[in-house]
């Protein structure tokens, strides 16, 4: 199941050492060794969080995934990526 | 034997850690009060371990192995998950009690997930802080603490009639185990709160009440029969933690509940509701 193999990639990318170096070395090669199509990798590699939520992603894992691995790190604009206005985030690094 | 002598249910909101300016001085003084109102009901309850249902939020288990609930029976540590003010340390814990509880399920159809060494996570260890530690620097003894984690964050979840059996086996075997330990048990969770979904922030004061003045009854029909799609609905993804709730409400078998505190912290994201059992 599609759903299952976007959160085993989150959750490594947001807890293991070794695949946070691989990713930021070479993303798209890190990513090859998963059964994804062309829009699974590019639903990762531009951190569409709201698609990933859409196709069942547990909101935790993508929020750890946007903390730990996405360029600003920024809640506020993980939250309008989800299409929130909200300035409030659950992240425990602010 | 050893005996249940109270319980709590309390919040586990890591907000507070790193944004504790987030709310008004005097709502966060509430909360943070709240808190010291519960060691202090430790240290009143004379317990000398506390039992701590929370859940893990994928830190803990990932995706490989997802226990419907699993108890620490060995060696503890934690959190994983450092905060400003929540670091990694050693946790006292009950370990004969834990493999009893443990073995006493097995004969009785539960079978545990057990953990020889666990690295909790902030459900387990705010309360751990804020509550237990609290309560052994107020009274001077030595408290211990079980860690006990049910699938109430990620999914294939625990079903919230088996959280509250398995409270029921909890106190079943607390109460056959040959000691003279008096065993508080906490339940950790937040009520209302949407994690990491576009509806973060909001809070339903609404469902909250309604949660809390089922516990206070201990109507466990009433909560059980709320279905995941109408908590999920009405009171976000966090809010399917009232199985700690439940599960701590059936170890504890009190007659009623009574409300510590409630308050609604946007700034903290999460309906924030402390009873006492």
């Amino acid at each position: 199941m599609k759903r299952d193999v976007l959160e085993r990639i989150l959750w490594s990318l947001s807890v293991d050492r070794f695949s946070k170096e691989k990713f930021k070395e070479n993303a798209e090669k890190y990513l090859s060794r998963f059964p994804l199509d062309q829009a699974d990798v590019d639903m990762i590699l531009n951190f569409d969080v709201k698609k990933m939520q859409e196709v069942g992603v547990n909101p935790m894992l993508t929020m750890g995934y946007w903390i730990e691995m996405s360029p600003d790190k920024d809640m506020a604009t993980y939250n309008q990526k989800l299409g929130s206005l909200s300035g409030l985030s659950a992240s425990i690094k602010g | 034997m050893a005996e249940i002598v109270g319980g709590l249910l309390v919040p586990h909101d890591p907000i507070m850690f790193v944004a504790p300016d987030g709310p008004e001085k005097s709502i966060a003084e509430k909360v943070w009060g709240a808190y010291e109102v519960c060691a202090q009901k430790i240290v009143d309850m004379d317990a000398s371990t506390v039992i701590i249902i929370g859940n893990d939020h994928y830190m803990l288990f990932g995706t490989t192995c997802l226990p419907k609930y699993c108890i620490a029976t060995g060696y503890v540590e934690g959190p994983l998950d450092q905060l400003p003010g929540l670091k990694k340390v050693p946790v006292n814990n009950h370990e004969e009690l834990a493999r009893f509880i443990a073995s006493e399920g097995s004969q009785a159809g539960f079978d545990w997930a057990e953990a020889r060494s666990f690295t909790t996570d902030h459900s387990f260890s705010i309360p751990y802080t804020l509550i237990v530690q609290r309560a052994e620097e107020i009274s001077g003894r030595t408290i211990k603490a079980i860690p006990v984690y049910l699938a109430s964050a990620v999914d294939p979840y625990i079903g919230k009639e088996r959280s509250r059996q398995l409270g029921v086996q909890i106190r079943e075997a607390v109460n056959r185990f040959d000691s003279d330990d008096k065993v508080a048990v906490i339940g950790s969770g937040g009520i209302s709160h949407w994690v990491g979904t576009k509806d973060s922030g909001q809070i339903n004061p609404d469902f909250d009440k309604r949660i809390i003045e089922l516990c206070c009854s201990m109507d466990y029909e009433q909560l059980v029969a709320y279905t995941d799609e109408q908590v999920l609905e009405e009171a976000g993804n966090g809010a399917m933690e009232i199985r700690n709730f439940i599960c701590a409400m059936a170890a504890v078998n009190a007659e009623s509940g009574s409300l510590i505190e409630y308050q609604p912290v946007p700034e903290w994201v999460t309906g924030l509701g402390f009873i006492e059992l």
